[in-house]
């Protein structure tokens, strides 16, 4: 099984922006939204001296991603298969899951409701709700462009990268790069109170990681998160085991 | 059908009854026949044609595109694969294109200025009634005082057919930002020294040590030249970095001097002069490729560490530390010779000593080292040279001036009429109520002369003072420029490339590219006889024939033609070269210098001190923007909204500042700011100096996105220098205080 991933260099990126807005012309991304963002951080003193660097954020396809389970959307059998060994795999999914062979969190826009719970269970800021997307919005954020990649492209903003900062791939794969950033000591951004194993990882020195995570790494999850957490465990039994049929009928 | 509940209900309404909202939107989604909103994006790979032969023009390095277009529609730029520049990448502003393209505030049509200058009430003409209109003032004037009464304000590569074409008309009076507001000085100080201008053709790739004085790359990114740096560092180049604040750079750096500001000069002389005392310096080359070593020795005897560390407020050991890290690595230095370089008024001579620091290390033709690429010969097509008039060269007083007439000599010539009067202002995509300091100076200019023409793509702060405005093609919509070059990093296999560019969509509304509005104005004035080439498209055929090429044939090549090329290094050991200086060698004394009266070798001019209570206003480049130009790009805009202005922790202390407090300015000569911004507290800038990123706070009501965002820079620079060999003007010269709540602070060092 694959986890794809992604390595942000921060000893190569320069700040230039040229991923958040390459990322919103690939997807069509609001103006005032992102799929992904750069923060410039400091500078400010550090343990080890002066520091000055960037958060270049994006979705991190999460170990135990917070937005999968609020989606209240009914849960729908799916089936993945993957692409290289041809395996199949049936899960009971809403409208967001995680992919059990190559680790990205997706979303399915059909089905989305646009209630925007993913968006404030994500301890990240990830998600956002695109309101120009079916009739009432449609959660949406960074898919890793499975969509490209699947094709052979380059994710959009790895493609317009400047730096080769931001390093795409599989992190199950010792060969890979991304793998051999994490031996050097690549970082995942959490804290105590938030380790949900994201799958974005940066890498640079010391005194930048520090001021990284000293200002970008969330604190808590969010409050809203149990809400939506609640919300779906009322929902979801009340669909599970009820055909699609039976619904329509109820509703149509 | 099922229950109708809002979004917003559902979100704040806990319970199983909200709970229901899927099944009844599920119910809906079932429901044939029913027109819904795209679910999804499908991305650019989808449904799209790509289109080669793009050229950027968000900045002027002028990077290689492709254009994914959907039924007609500009969806994505990517850089051209083929590009031995930029390859595959663009930067934030290149991918923000689409963005200008399809402003829906950009400039649509010819349009009259029925209101005053400054106060615009537009009227929507035709071409042929704003060309007639044009030519007619212009006539008159061109008339009744000589064609030295017409002055021309150009920039970007659309402005230089309509460049030489007036001064073939035979008006001296043509003043480009990007030389008298830019990179002027160091050209000219680089030509006196090494006989050509350097641009930015340091071998940072190659290099062991990258010295950057006060250039901030990161904040002012070029695609290949960053990919250059960034490559120089990932080999391990030390990097040593002049600037008083902590810039992108700096935060990169082994070694970051916070230099105090304008006395860079001072800290290149001790250097060289350490150089000189050690014997670290590339004794062969200097023997055998340079002139003037024993004045040139003279001159720096004066440079003790001690006079510099207390000069340039840096501690004197870690300048002697740069000094010998430089000798060390002789002569695989990348010594940059900075871009934008118009800062105090002195700047010349610290070009100068930039480029006799380079000539000492031998960094010539050298791995690391000042190169000259060689591209493919092209060929031109242009307006006859002009006859000027004897005696209108207004920029006599600057010997070494670049190409051109002093920007401050010609608005001072429109306020005053003398030596004779100035009666029509053109520009032509540049905006000098933003390039030039002293705003009321260039508004009563403007307000003062018979005829101001404008032609630009989106309403700017220029264009509010036009009579005539008219519309130019986007970049994305025209043909224009040609490139030629090599490939990125120099050590690798020697590849050349010539591309033109050629647009991607169809063009929107009026506007016509700079040949078609040139050549109609040429017609009425009496010069059809003399029009050079037709179309642009022409134009660009004639300077690609010498290569062999055509846009045609240019098309089926994806843009983009290369070739073998030449390696920018000299043989292993060559040491002797021949300049095309006066000497024909590397000037570290100059002669022609000297005898102007100016000195021969890099001398020091100190710049004026901080007034007490003040700090110095220094400016520079966002990543997101290519100065006031893409204020208006909404993605861009929301990269960076507004520009904080940084200071120093313990000056913002003592005036009871916060970071992110709402601010406002004020500067030595009680001019204010016309908007607020936020401030940014840090440790990470000296307590002498604040600093903004350069171009927000447009003031033109027709930006619906960039008006009154952040603070221009540019109002606040009322006291500003002229550099006296070059007539350049140096902006970092004005003083300023913080503005809070009404209470103007006291900026305490």
């Amino acid at each position: 099984m694959k986890q794809y991933g992604m390595i942000i260099d921060l000893e190569k990126c320069i700040g230039c922006h040229a991923c958040a807005v390459a990322c919103k012309a690939e997807w069509e991304v609001p103006a005032d939204q992102g799929r992904n963002w750069v923060q410039r951080l400091g500078p400010e003193t550090t343990a080890d001296g002066l520091a000055s660097t960037y958060y270049p954020g994006l979705c991190n396809h999460c170990d135990q991603p917070a937005c999968v389970p609020v989606c209240p959307a009914d849960p729908v059998k799916m089936e993945f298969k993957d692409p290289k060994s041809g395996a199949v795999k049936v899960m009971e999914v809403a409208a967001t899951w995680k992919d059990p062979f190559d680790g990205t969190v997706q979303i399915d826009k059909n089905r989305c409701l646009g209630c925007g719970a993913c968006a404030e269970a994500c301890p990240y800021g990830a998600r956002y709700v695109n309101p120009n997307l079916g009739e009432e919005g449609k959660a949406d954020k960074c898919s890793f462009c499975v969509e490209r990649t699947a094709l052979g492209l380059a994710p959009a903003c790895v493609q317009t990268c400047l730096a080769g900062a931001r390093i795409f791939g599989d992190l199950n794969d010792p060969d890979s790069e991304v793998a051999r950033y994490v031996k050097r000591g690549a970082i995942r951004l959490e804290s105590d109170a938030v380790k949900i194993g994201p799958n974005v990882r940066y890498y640079g020195k010391k005194r930048d990681l520090a001021l990284l995570v000293a200002s970008c790494a969330p604190k808590s999850m969010p409050q809203a998160s149990l809400r939506r957490i609640w919300l779906a465990r009322m929902f979801k039994p009340v669909v599970k085991g009820v055909k699609k049929e039976t619904l329509f009928d109820l509703f149509g | 059908m099922g229950i109708k509940i809002s979004r917003r209900k559902f979100l704040q309404t806990a319970s199983l009854a909200a709970a229901a909202l899927p099944l009844s939107r599920l119910a809906r989604a079932a429901e044939p026949g029913l027109v819904k909103k795209p679910v999804a994006a499908p991305g650019s790979f989808t449904g799209t044609e790509t289109r080669y032969g793009g050229m950027c023009e968000m900045c002027f390095w002028r990077c290689q595109l492709t254009g994914k277009v959907r039924d007609g529609r500009l969806v994505k730029l990517e850089g051209n694969p083929k590009s031995l520049e930029n390859g595959s990448s663009i930067c934030a502003r290149g991918n923000a294109g689409i963005q200008l393209l399809y402003d829906p505030d950009r400039l649509k049509y010819p349009l009259k200025n029925v209101g005053e200058r400054g106060a615009p009430k537009w009227k929507r003409i035709s071409w042929a009634e704003a060309l007639d209109e044009a030519a007619e003032r212009l006539k008159v004037i061109q008339k009744k005082h000589g064609p030295h009464s017409v002055a021309l304000f150009p920039h970007g590569a659309s402005a230089f057919y309509p460049l030489q074409y007036f001064e073939f008309t035979g008006t001296p009076n043509i003043s480009e930002a990007s030389f008298y507001q830019c990179r002027g000085v160091r050209d000219m100080a680089y030509m006196s020294t090494f006989g050509f201008a350097p641009n930015e053709d340091v071998d940072m790739a190659n290099a062991k040590v990258i010295f950057l004085v006060g250039t901030h790359l990161g904040e002012n990114v070029h695609v290949s030249h960053l990919k250059q740096y960034l490559k120089g560092l990932e080999n391990g180049a030390k990097l040593v970095v002049l600037d008083p604040r902590f810039s992108a750079a700096a935060s990169k750096a082994d070694i970051w001097v916070p230099i105090k500001p304008g006395t860079d000069t001072a800290f290149l002389q001790a250097v060289m002069k350490r150089l000189l005392d050690t014997g670290k310096y590339d004794q062969e080359f200097v023997a055998k490729s340079c002139t003037g070593f024993d004045q040139f020795k003279e001159a720096m005897a004066h440079a003790t560490p001690e006079w510099a560390a207390k000069t340039c407020d840096v501690p004197k050991a870690q300048l002697l530390q740069v000094a010998d890290l430089l000798g060390a690595n002789l002569p695989n230095v990348a010594v940059h010779p900075g871009r934008h370089t118009t800062w105090y008024g002195n700047d010349f001579q610290r070009s100068r000593a930039q480029a006799c620091l380079t000539a000492l290390l031998g960094a010539y033709a050298v791995p690391g080292g000042l190169i000259r690429p060689k591209g493919v010969k092209l060929g031109a097509a242009s307006w006859g040279h002009g006859v000027f008039a004897q005696d209108c060269d207004l920029s006599k007083f600057w010997p070494f001036h670049p190409p051109g007439t002093p920007t401050d000599a010609i608005r001072e010539t429109t306020l005053t009429a003398k030596p004779y009067p100035i009666k029509a202002w053109i520009a032509w995509g540049q905006n000098p109520i933003q390039t030039i300091p002293d705003q009321a100076r260039t508004i009563a200019a403007l307000k003062k002369v018979d005829f101001v023409m404008v032609t630009d793509i989106m309403p700017m702060d220029i264009t509010m003072y036009a009579d005539i405005l008219l519309p130019e093609k986007t970049y994305l919509e025209r043909y224009d420029y040609v490139k030629t070059g090599m490939q990125w990093d120099p050590a690798a296999k020697p590849q050349q490339f010539v591309a033109a560019r050629m647009p991607l969509v169809e063009p929107l509304f009026e506007g016509r590219d700079s040949v078609w509005i040139v050549n109609e104005l040429a017609k009425r004035l009496g010069h059809g006889d003399k029009i050079p080439v037709a179309s642009i498209e022409e134009h660009v055929d004639k300077r690609l024939a010498p290569a062999g090429l055509s846009i045609a044939k240019l098309k089926a090549l994806e843009g983009i033609f290369t070739q073998d090329g030449v390696s920018p290094y000299a043989p292993a050991g060559k040491r002797e070269f021949e300049f095309d200086t006066e000497s024909g060698k590397v000037e570290l004394f100059s002669e022609q210098i000297d005898s102007n009266d100016f000195a021969g070798s890099p001398a020091y001019v100190p710049t004026a001190e901080v007034p007490a209570g003040y700090a110095r206003l220094v400016y520079g480049r966002s990543p997101v923007h290519s100065f006031s130009r893409t204020q208006n790009n909404i993605w861009l805009h929301h990269e960076m909204p507004e520009n904080p202005l940084w200071i120093n922790d313990r000056v913002a202390a003592k005036a009871g500042l916060k970071d992110g407090d709402r601010i406002t300015m004020v500067n030595q000569d009680g001019v204010k700011s016309r908007n607020s911004t936020v401030l940014k507290v840090t440790p990470g800038i000296r307590p002498d100096t604040v600093y903004l990123a350069h171009g927000y706070g447009s003031m033109n009501p027709e930006l619906t996105v960039g008006k009154d965002q952040g603070i221009d820079d540019q109002s606040l620079i009322t006291l500003f220098g002229i550099d006296r060999e070059t007539g350049a003007t140096g902006m970092r010269t004005s003083f300023v205080k913080v503005v809070k709540d009404g209470r103007t602070l006291e900026m305490m060092v």
